[in-house]
């Protein structure tokens, strides 16, 4: 399912312009991070693609669907967005409960609501909590929780607003998984990110936000190699992208396997 | 986003510079006086020549009347009604409306309470334009009362506007999760624990966290505690203070003794 | 000459099954600056509930084994009077806002006007503690209007005015941003310049390699490995236990198989990784 954005405008009552003119187009299946500093706007933005927020001006299409003509409770069947905090979504008695209460909303029949529900939850590796209550858990599997209540959902588009901040690395290595799952089976998964290294070895594509602008918006390796932009919009390079550039490597590398090949060169 | 909730507007008047227990003297012999003085027209006097004029000298009037005519005005008006209509006193019947009863007795005990009420209520806006809420718990600490009490007020006001930042986002999210909230009544009723659930049971980890917080920082150390602040108790204070404990005690021995 | 000295510690939360902390010794030393790391689950923050006397006075449940702070015995003190001696910081700056005072600077004050310090030094403690983590900008400021690193800050320098023996950090950095974990870092390596003894819990081990004395590796309970952070975070040890380690590292281990690597010891930092590599 296609996104595009035209010309989009946002400015909050309070009178702050959020969004000065983004367009672009994520085609379906594609995986995109958008990073920038705190106020560049990747929460507004993100926002207007399940109808959260609505465009001052300008446009958002969601497929077919313009997201003025759609409520916020429609557009949750094309777009699952994960926020940040997962003690601001859970409340049921146990995690299977709360892992079916998006699917129930959505209206599945309740085979099908069974079946997304055992799946998720086996993705997740939450299968042996399943009876438990989410806040008896600890706040690494809380936010497994609230990841899967929404790939439960199992909409064509998932946004990840932070979904590492907080995490040790056996967690984000879960998520990881958990989203490359999601790419294997053709669903468009959009993250926003602070950690460039899970963003640098997870995404095709990162678009860089600064000021309510797109600074930057292209493959991975190209984005990630212009150290001087990122600064500006205060994104550091991934680790092994610096230690490539110090060696003076001619391409940008991103991950170890690209590392180790350029090395071997 | 609101950073406090409270009333208070800072200005340099002489009512700012009272001590918070002064004025709070001041709104309970105004309230005491109203309802215990058995003139009639004893509130409506109060209203015209105190707190009203109070308002001009604290600085506060803009705000205070702004309060007065949105908040105070059609709360008491709704109360005159209610009583006027639903508490038949007396015989004089002044006229009829559909199947009720209005008397003279009652328009005239109505308006009274409803003036009584106003006299209660306007006065202590006034002292809450007028006393910034810290130095009133400070000031109040200082003379014994319990250092959590004094806590869980203003903690209480601070974290209010917070709360409602918090339940926003949990609304946010849980629309985002197909969660009806535009839709018939029935539909949003069931949505409220949803909404309720995670705002109570997220409130929860936090309170901990901030209880480890602030026992790191000795809050229930049974030191005497001391203060940052120094609310000043001037000779007029005190002198304020008695004066209206004689008036009030006048007030209720006059009552006593008419009755 | 230690300062903080843990002897076969271990504890168990009420209502629980198993230990969090299995006979932990070790020792701190005046001024040093120590990091943990360690897997979540491995009972990082209940060390540092350990160290700042709320395990077990706060949360209750059984410890044995001594805990030392300054020559002071936990198990014979107090929460009230411990506190005075080891300070500590966590993850959420937001729940470090006490919610009982209007500008940063009473806030700073909250914990000193709780213990009785008279006003004069009140203030004197706050504008020095200010002035060194370079907050004083914000003291009329509401504590509500900050940013996540500026609110982090405050909570640090709420902590200092206090004037603990020990500073106790878990996770400071875990929910900032690039920025505000930039400017709680650089409070934190004033302060271990400052000569403070500093204990953090930390997963970003590019800056903990540069600046800590010594490194701690804590897993499933007991301490695994300890000593420089070279040695530490570059071990074997650690392998497929969910240490969070740089990837510098990672990825000169398996260049060492491939034979590009040549040194001995691998690299922490971008700057050991590029000397290396070159």
């Amino acid at each position: 399912m296609k996104i595009q954005i035209s010309d989009l405008y946002f400015t909050y009552p309070t009178g702050v312009e959020a969004l000065r003119g983004i367009s672009f187009m994520i085609e379906s299946g594609e995986q995109v991070a958008i990073v920038g500093q705190n106020g560049a706007g990747k929460t507004t933005l993100v926002k207007h693609f399940n109808g959260l927020l609505q465009p001052t001006s300008g446009r958002v299409l969601i497929g077919d669907w313009n997201t003025k003509e759609h409520s916020v409770a429609k557009l949750a069947r094309r777009v699952g967005y994960v926020f940040q905090n997962p003690d601001e979504q859970l409340f049921s008695k146990n995690v299977g409960i709360e892992v079916a209460f998006g699917p129930k909303n959505l209206g599945f029949d309740s085979e099908r609501i069974q079946a997304l529900v055992k799946d998720t939850l086996a993705m997740t590796e939450l299968s042996d909590k399943t009876e438990m209550n989410p806040y008896d858990l600890s706040a690494t599997w809380r936010k497994m929780v609230a990841l899967a209540s929404i790939v439960a959902m199992d909409t064509d588009i998932v946004i990840f607003d932070e979904p590492t901040t907080g995490q040790d690395a056996v967690n984000v290595t879960r998520i990881a998984n958990v989203i490359r799952n999601l790419r294997e089976h053709g669903k468009t998964v959009i993250t926003i990110t602070h950690d460039i290294d899970f963003c640098a070895e997870n995404f095709e594509r990162v678009i860089a936000l600064s000021q309510g602008k797109v600074l930057l918006d292209g493959k991975a390796n190209e984005v990630l190699g212009q150290e001087d932009l990122l600064a500006t919009t205060y994104v550091d390079p991934p680790q092994l992208t610096r230690l490539g550039k110090r060696l003076g490597f001619k391409e940008t590398v991103r991950n170890q396997e690209e590392f180790l090949n350029a090395l071997k060169m | 986003m609101h950073e406090r909730l409270s009333f208070y507007t800072k200005r340099d008047s002489l009512l700012h510079r009272l001590n918070p227990l002064t004025k709070l003297t001041l709104v309970l012999g105004l309230l005491l006086i109203a309802f215990v003085t058995p003139w009639y027209w004893t509130p409506h006097v109060l209203l015209l020549i105190v707190i009203f004029p109070l308002s001009f000298i604290g600085k506060v009037n803009r705000e205070f009347f702004r309060a007065f005519l949105r908040l105070i005005i059609p709360a008491a008006t709704f109360l005159f009604l209610m009583q006027a209509f639903f508490q038949p006193i007396g015989q004089q019947v002044i006229f009829k409306i559909w199947f009720l009863d209005i008397t003279k007795e009652s328009l005239l005990f109505a308006f009274r309470n409803a003036m009584r009420i106003i006299v209660m209520v306007s006065s202590f806006t006034l002292f809450l334009l007028t006393t910034h809420p810290s130095e009133l718990m400070s000031d109040l600490t200082r003379r014994g009362l319990p250092g959590q009490f004094a806590y869980v007020i203003i903690s209480t006001l601070q974290i209010i506007p917070q709360m409602q930042a918090k339940a926003q986002t949990i609304i946010s999210a849980q629309r985002s999760r197909g969660l009806d909230t535009e839709s018939n009544f029935i539909k949003r009723a069931g949505s409220v624990f949803p909404l309720v659930g995670p705002l109570v049971f997220g409130s929860l980890v936090e309170v901990e966290e901030r209880a480890i917080a602030i026992e790191a920082r000795g809050f229930t150390s049974t030191h005497p505690k001391t203060s940052l602040r120094d609310i000043p108790d001037r000779n007029i204070d005190r002198i304020l203070r008695w004066l209206l404990i004689i008036l009030i005690i006048a007030c209720i021995a006059l009552r006593i003794w008419l009755s | 000459m230690a300062i903080v000295t843990l002897d076969n510690v271990t504890y168990k939360y009420p209502l629980t099954d198993s230990p969090a902390l299995k006979e932990i010794s070790l020792q701190v030393n005046e001024g040093e600056f120590v990091a943990v790391i360690g897997p979540n689950g491995a009972g990082k923050s209940t060390l540092c509930y350990a160290l700042a006397g709320f395990v077990p006075h706060f949360f209750k449940g059984e410890l044995t084994g001594t805990v030392l702070v300054d020559g002071k015995d936990l198990l014979k003190s107090t929460l009230n009077e411990w506190v005075l001696h080891v300070g500590l910081a966590f993850q959420n700056p937001f729940n470090q806002i006490s919610g009982a005072k209007y500008t940063v600077f009473e806030e700073l004050a909250f914990g000193l006007e709780n213990i009785g310090i008279p006003r004069d030094e009140m203030i004197s403690r706050v504008e020095t503690a200010m002035k060194l983590t370079g907050i004083s900008d914000l003291a009329d400021r509401s504590p509500y209007s900050l940013s996540g690193g500026q609110q982090q800050r405050v909570a640090l320098t709420s902590i200092l005015v206090m004037q603990p023996k020990v500073l106790v950090l878990d996770e400071p950095t875990s929910q900032m941003d690039p920025i505000g974990t930039r400017e709680v870092f650089s409070v934190i390596r004033t302060l271990a310049e400052q000569g403070m003894t500093v204990i953090l819990v930390e997963h970003k081990v590019e800056w903990i390699a540069q600046f800590a004395d010594r490194v701690i590796a804590l897993h499933d309970g007991q301490i695994l490995l300890e000593g420089t952070p070279s040695e530490v975070l570059t071990s074997d040890l650690l392998q497929g236990k969910g240490f969070g380690i740089s990837r510098y590292t990672s990825t000169a281990r398996e260049a060492k198989k491939l034979g590009l690597w040549k040194k001995e010891t691998l690299p922490v930092t971008l700057d050991e990784a590029a000397e290396g590599f070159s």
